[in-house]
Protein backbone atom coordinates (compact mmCIF):
# COMPACT_ATOMS: atom_id res chain seq x y z
CA UNK A 1 0.00 0.00 0.00
CA UNK A 2 1.38 3.27 -0.88
CA UNK A 3 0.58 6.36 1.14
CA UNK A 4 -1.04 9.57 0.21
CA UNK A 5 1.66 12.03 0.08
CA UNK A 6 0.93 15.33 1.53
CA UNK A 7 4.10 16.09 2.54
CA UNK A 8 5.95 17.83 -0.33
CA UNK A 9 9.74 16.90 -0.49
CA UNK A 10 9.12 13.47 1.96
CA UNK A 11 9.31 10.35 -0.86
CA UNK A 12 6.58 7.62 -0.36
CA UNK A 13 7.62 4.46 0.77
CA UNK A 14 5.28 0.71 0.30
CA UNK A 15 4.48 -1.03 3.36
CA UNK A 16 6.88 -3.77 2.47
CA UNK A 17 9.58 -0.97 3.13
CA UNK A 18 7.68 0.08 6.25
CA UNK A 19 7.55 -3.28 7.61
CA UNK A 20 10.72 -4.19 6.38
CA UNK A 21 12.23 -0.91 8.69
CA UNK A 22 9.59 -1.32 11.54
CA UNK A 23 12.24 -2.91 14.04
CA UNK A 24 15.18 -0.45 13.40
CA UNK A 25 12.54 1.89 13.73
CA UNK A 26 10.89 0.33 17.37
CA UNK A 27 14.57 -0.77 18.39
CA UNK A 28 15.53 3.11 17.75
CA UNK A 29 18.86 1.70 15.46
CA UNK A 30 16.24 3.96 12.44
CA UNK A 31 18.99 6.84 12.69
CA UNK A 32 18.94 8.67 9.41
CA UNK A 33 16.51 11.22 9.56
CA UNK A 34 15.57 11.11 5.93
CA UNK A 35 14.47 7.39 6.67
CA UNK A 36 13.09 8.40 9.86
CA UNK A 37 10.87 10.76 8.21
CA UNK A 38 9.93 8.65 5.26
CA UNK A 39 8.74 5.72 7.53
CA UNK A 40 6.96 8.12 10.28
CA UNK A 41 5.00 9.66 6.96
CA UNK A 42 3.74 5.95 6.15
CA UNK A 43 2.33 5.71 9.30
CA UNK A 44 0.90 8.33 9.39
CA UNK A 45 -1.12 7.64 6.42
CA UNK A 46 -1.40 3.50 6.39
CA UNK A 47 -3.75 2.54 9.18
CA UNK A 48 -2.07 -1.33 8.52
CA UNK A 49 1.00 -0.41 9.42
CA UNK A 50 0.16 2.01 12.24
CA UNK A 51 -1.05 -0.88 14.09
CA UNK A 52 1.15 -3.42 13.56
CA UNK A 53 3.86 -0.51 15.19
CA UNK A 54 1.42 -0.19 17.83
CA UNK A 55 0.85 -3.98 18.51
CA UNK A 56 4.74 -4.55 18.11
CA UNK A 57 5.47 -1.60 20.21
CA UNK A 58 2.98 -3.39 22.88
CA UNK A 59 4.14 -6.73 22.39
CA UNK A 60 8.20 -5.12 23.19
CA UNK A 61 7.11 -3.68 26.68
CA UNK A 62 5.38 -7.14 27.74
CA UNK A 63 8.61 -8.50 27.06
CA UNK A 64 10.50 -5.83 28.70
CA UNK A 65 8.70 -5.80 31.73
CA UNK A 66 8.33 -9.92 31.82
CA UNK A 67 11.70 -10.31 31.51
CA UNK A 68 13.12 -8.36 34.44
CA UNK A 69 14.18 -9.64 37.44
CA UNK A 70 15.27 -8.72 40.95
CA UNK A 71 18.29 -10.37 42.04
CA UNK A 72 17.57 -12.57 45.44
CA UNK A 73 19.27 -11.03 48.35
CA UNK A 74 22.14 -13.88 49.05
CA UNK A 75 23.07 -13.01 45.63
CA UNK A 76 24.30 -9.44 46.49
CA UNK A 77 25.04 -10.54 49.42
CA UNK A 78 27.66 -13.13 48.34
CA UNK A 79 28.82 -10.67 45.59
CA UNK A 80 29.39 -8.50 48.30
CA UNK A 81 31.85 -10.82 49.92
CA UNK A 82 33.30 -11.68 46.70
CA UNK A 83 34.30 -8.58 45.55
CA UNK A 84 35.66 -7.14 48.85
CA UNK A 85 37.87 -10.12 48.80
CA UNK A 86 39.07 -9.39 45.40
CA UNK B 1 42.88 5.91 39.77
CA UNK B 2 43.94 4.03 42.40
CA UNK B 3 43.25 0.49 43.00
CA UNK B 4 40.85 1.10 46.02
CA UNK B 5 39.13 3.46 43.62
CA UNK B 6 38.88 0.98 40.85
CA UNK B 7 37.42 -1.25 43.09
CA UNK B 8 34.78 1.58 44.38
CA UNK B 9 33.51 1.86 40.76
CA UNK B 10 33.69 -1.63 39.73
CA UNK B 11 31.61 -2.55 42.41
CA UNK B 12 28.60 0.25 42.38
CA UNK B 13 28.59 -0.39 38.33
CA UNK B 14 27.96 -4.31 39.27
CA UNK B 15 25.63 -3.53 41.90
CA UNK B 16 24.03 -1.44 39.22
CA UNK B 17 23.95 -3.85 36.51
CA UNK B 18 22.82 -7.19 38.99
CA UNK B 19 19.16 -7.00 38.24
CA UNK B 20 20.13 -7.21 34.56
CA UNK B 21 22.55 -9.83 35.14
CA UNK B 22 20.71 -12.48 36.93
CA UNK B 23 17.88 -11.37 34.66
CA UNK B 24 20.16 -12.84 31.94
CA UNK B 25 21.05 -15.64 33.33
CA UNK B 26 17.76 -16.73 34.70
CA UNK B 27 17.04 -16.69 31.11
CA UNK B 28 19.75 -18.71 30.25
CA UNK B 29 20.00 -21.19 32.74
CA UNK B 30 16.47 -21.34 33.55
CA UNK B 31 17.52 -22.51 36.86
CA UNK B 32 18.06 -19.97 40.16
CA UNK B 33 20.95 -21.63 41.56
CA UNK B 34 22.81 -21.91 38.59
CA UNK B 35 21.82 -18.29 37.73
CA UNK B 36 23.44 -17.15 40.79
CA UNK B 37 26.66 -19.00 40.04
CA UNK B 38 27.02 -17.79 36.59
CA UNK B 39 26.46 -14.17 37.73
CA UNK B 40 29.05 -14.97 40.85
CA UNK B 41 31.54 -16.27 38.01
CA UNK B 42 31.09 -13.83 35.16
CA UNK B 43 32.07 -11.08 38.24
CA UNK B 44 35.00 -12.86 39.39
CA UNK B 45 36.26 -13.07 35.70
CA UNK B 46 35.24 -9.51 35.23
CA UNK B 47 37.83 -8.05 37.72
CA UNK B 48 39.88 -9.99 36.97
CA UNK B 49 39.77 -8.84 33.39
CA UNK B 50 39.55 -4.98 34.39
CA UNK B 51 42.61 -3.85 32.65
CA UNK B 52 40.83 -5.11 29.05
CA UNK B 53 37.68 -2.68 29.55
CA UNK B 54 39.08 -0.01 27.31
CA UNK B 55 35.89 2.44 27.41
CA UNK B 56 33.94 2.88 30.93
CA UNK B 57 30.81 3.47 28.95
CA UNK B 58 31.01 0.16 27.56
CA UNK B 59 31.09 -1.15 31.28
CA UNK B 60 27.30 -2.89 30.24
CA UNK B 61 28.34 -4.02 27.15
CA UNK B 62 31.62 -5.83 28.38
CA UNK B 63 30.22 -7.45 31.16
CA UNK B 64 27.32 -9.36 29.42
CA UNK B 65 29.73 -10.54 26.92
CA UNK B 66 31.60 -12.12 29.66
CA UNK B 67 28.18 -14.06 31.46
CA UNK B 68 27.42 -14.54 27.74
CA UNK B 69 30.65 -16.45 27.44
CA UNK B 70 31.22 -17.90 30.62
CA UNK B 71 27.51 -19.67 29.76
CA UNK B 72 28.62 -21.01 27.02
CA UNK B 73 31.92 -22.22 28.32
CA UNK B 74 30.58 -23.50 31.75
CA UNK B 75 26.77 -24.17 31.65
CA UNK B 76 24.98 -24.28 28.19
CA UNK B 77 26.27 -27.94 28.36
CA UNK B 78 23.49 -28.60 31.08
CA UNK B 79 21.02 -26.51 31.04
CA UNK B 80 17.85 -28.51 29.34
CA UNK B 81 14.49 -26.36 28.20
CA UNK B 82 12.07 -27.11 25.38
CA UNK B 83 13.12 -26.32 21.77
CA UNK B 84 9.92 -25.60 20.02
CA UNK B 85 11.59 -24.60 16.39
CA UNK B 86 14.79 -25.86 14.96
CA UNK B 87 17.32 -23.80 14.41
CA UNK B 88 17.10 -25.14 10.75
CA UNK B 89 13.34 -24.48 10.30
CA UNK B 90 13.98 -20.49 10.58
CA UNK B 91 18.18 -20.42 10.15
CA UNK B 92 19.55 -17.11 10.00
CA UNK B 93 20.68 -17.65 6.40
CA UNK B 94 17.24 -16.86 4.59
CA UNK B 95 16.84 -14.11 2.88
CA UNK B 96 15.69 -10.78 3.96
CA UNK B 97 13.18 -10.48 1.69
CA UNK B 98 11.55 -13.78 2.75
CA UNK B 99 11.31 -13.03 5.96
CA UNK B 100 9.78 -9.46 5.85
CA UNK B 101 7.27 -10.98 3.43
CA UNK B 102 6.56 -14.09 6.23
CA UNK B 103 5.68 -10.09 8.53
CA UNK B 104 3.82 -8.59 6.25
CA UNK B 105 1.86 -12.02 5.41
CA UNK B 106 1.50 -12.44 9.17
CA UNK B 107 0.37 -8.82 10.34
CA UNK B 108 -3.24 -8.97 8.81
CA UNK B 109 -3.71 -12.12 10.72
CA UNK B 110 -1.61 -11.59 14.04
CA UNK B 111 -3.83 -8.19 14.27
CA UNK B 112 -6.84 -9.04 13.57
CA UNK B 113 -6.30 -11.59 16.54
CA UNK B 114 -4.17 -9.09 18.51
CA UNK B 115 -6.05 -6.05 17.70
CA UNK B 116 -10.21 -6.09 18.54
CA UNK B 117 -10.18 -4.73 21.37
CA UNK B 118 -6.21 -3.63 20.66
CA UNK B 119 -4.81 -4.63 23.87
CA UNK B 120 -7.43 -7.80 24.93
CA UNK B 121 -4.93 -10.47 24.33
CA UNK B 122 -2.32 -8.47 25.93
CA UNK B 123 -4.34 -8.41 28.39
CA UNK B 124 -4.89 -11.65 29.07
CA UNK B 125 -1.13 -12.99 29.19
CA UNK B 126 0.88 -13.48 32.11
CA UNK B 127 4.45 -13.05 32.85
CA UNK B 128 4.99 -16.76 32.81
CA UNK B 129 3.27 -17.01 28.76
CA UNK B 130 6.00 -14.28 27.66
CA UNK B 131 8.98 -16.03 29.51
CA UNK B 132 7.54 -19.25 28.33
CA UNK B 133 7.76 -18.16 24.99
CA UNK B 134 11.28 -16.55 25.53
CA UNK B 135 12.37 -19.49 26.40
CA UNK B 136 11.14 -21.50 23.29
CA UNK B 137 12.90 -19.48 21.47
CA UNK B 138 16.40 -20.69 19.19
CA UNK B 139 19.47 -19.05 21.74
CA UNK B 140 20.77 -17.14 19.48
CA UNK B 141 17.61 -15.17 18.70
CA UNK B 142 16.65 -15.19 22.54
CA UNK B 143 19.64 -13.49 23.83
CA UNK B 144 19.27 -11.09 21.19
CA UNK B 145 15.78 -10.27 21.53
CA UNK B 146 16.88 -10.08 25.31
CA UNK B 147 19.63 -8.13 24.99
CA UNK B 148 17.79 -5.43 22.88
CA UNK B 149 14.28 -5.38 24.03
CA UNK B 150 14.70 -6.51 27.44
CA UNK B 151 17.80 -4.80 28.31
CA UNK B 152 18.02 -2.13 26.41
CA UNK B 153 21.04 -2.22 24.69
CA UNK B 154 21.79 -0.96 21.02
CA UNK B 155 22.40 -3.38 18.04
CA UNK B 156 26.28 -1.89 18.50
CA UNK B 157 26.52 -3.59 21.55
CA UNK B 158 24.39 -6.40 21.26
CA UNK B 159 26.25 -7.62 18.66
CA UNK B 160 29.82 -6.52 20.74
CA UNK B 161 28.14 -8.61 23.43
CA UNK B 162 27.62 -12.06 20.94
CA UNK B 163 30.65 -10.92 19.03
CA UNK B 164 28.92 -10.66 15.67
CA UNK B 165 28.16 -8.05 13.30
CA UNK B 166 25.14 -5.61 13.77
CA UNK B 167 23.45 -6.63 10.61
CA UNK B 168 23.10 -9.86 12.75
CA UNK B 169 21.32 -8.73 15.42
CA UNK B 170 19.42 -6.96 12.89
CA UNK B 171 18.40 -10.19 11.55
CA UNK B 172 17.92 -11.78 14.81
CA UNK B 173 15.79 -9.06 15.76
CA UNK B 174 13.30 -9.54 13.09
CA UNK B 175 13.55 -13.49 12.98
CA UNK B 176 13.25 -13.78 16.95
CA UNK B 177 10.46 -11.66 17.27
CA UNK B 178 9.03 -13.54 14.25
CA UNK B 179 8.95 -16.70 16.32
CA UNK B 180 7.92 -15.18 19.47
CA UNK B 181 4.87 -14.01 17.82
CA UNK B 182 4.42 -17.62 16.63
CA UNK B 183 4.76 -19.32 20.65
CA UNK B 184 2.49 -16.59 21.51
CA UNK B 185 -0.38 -17.33 19.47
CA UNK B 186 0.28 -21.40 19.85
CA UNK B 187 0.21 -20.98 23.47
CA UNK B 188 -2.87 -18.64 23.74
CA UNK B 189 -4.38 -21.57 21.11
CA UNK B 190 -3.78 -24.52 24.17
CA UNK B 191 -4.26 -22.11 26.93
CA UNK B 192 -7.86 -21.49 25.60
CA UNK B 193 -6.90 -17.87 26.07
CA UNK B 194 -8.33 -17.44 21.72
CA UNK B 195 -10.76 -19.93 20.42
CA UNK B 196 -8.69 -20.01 16.83
CA UNK B 197 -11.91 -18.85 14.93
CA UNK B 198 -9.99 -14.97 15.57
CA UNK B 199 -7.75 -16.25 12.92
CA UNK B 200 -8.88 -18.44 10.33
CA UNK B 201 -5.76 -18.99 7.57
CA UNK B 202 -3.34 -17.72 10.32
CA UNK B 203 -0.26 -19.99 9.58
CA UNK B 204 2.67 -18.57 11.01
Amino acid sequence: MKSGNDKPGIEEIDCMEAINGLYAYLDGEMKDPETLAKFEHHLEHCQSCYSRTQLETALGQLINKSAKDTAPEKLQTRLKKLIQGL
Amino acid sequence: MSDADVKTWFSQNIEGCLDSLYGLAMRLTRNGADAEDLVSESVAKAWSAIGTLDERDRFRPWLFRILHNCYISDYRKKSVRPVAYSYDDFSEEGEEDDITALLIKQSADFLTWWGNPEREFANKLLREDILSAIEKLPEAFRVAVLLVNAEGLSYDEAAEVLGVPPGTIRSRMKRGRTLLQKALWEHALEAGLVTGNEMKGYKP
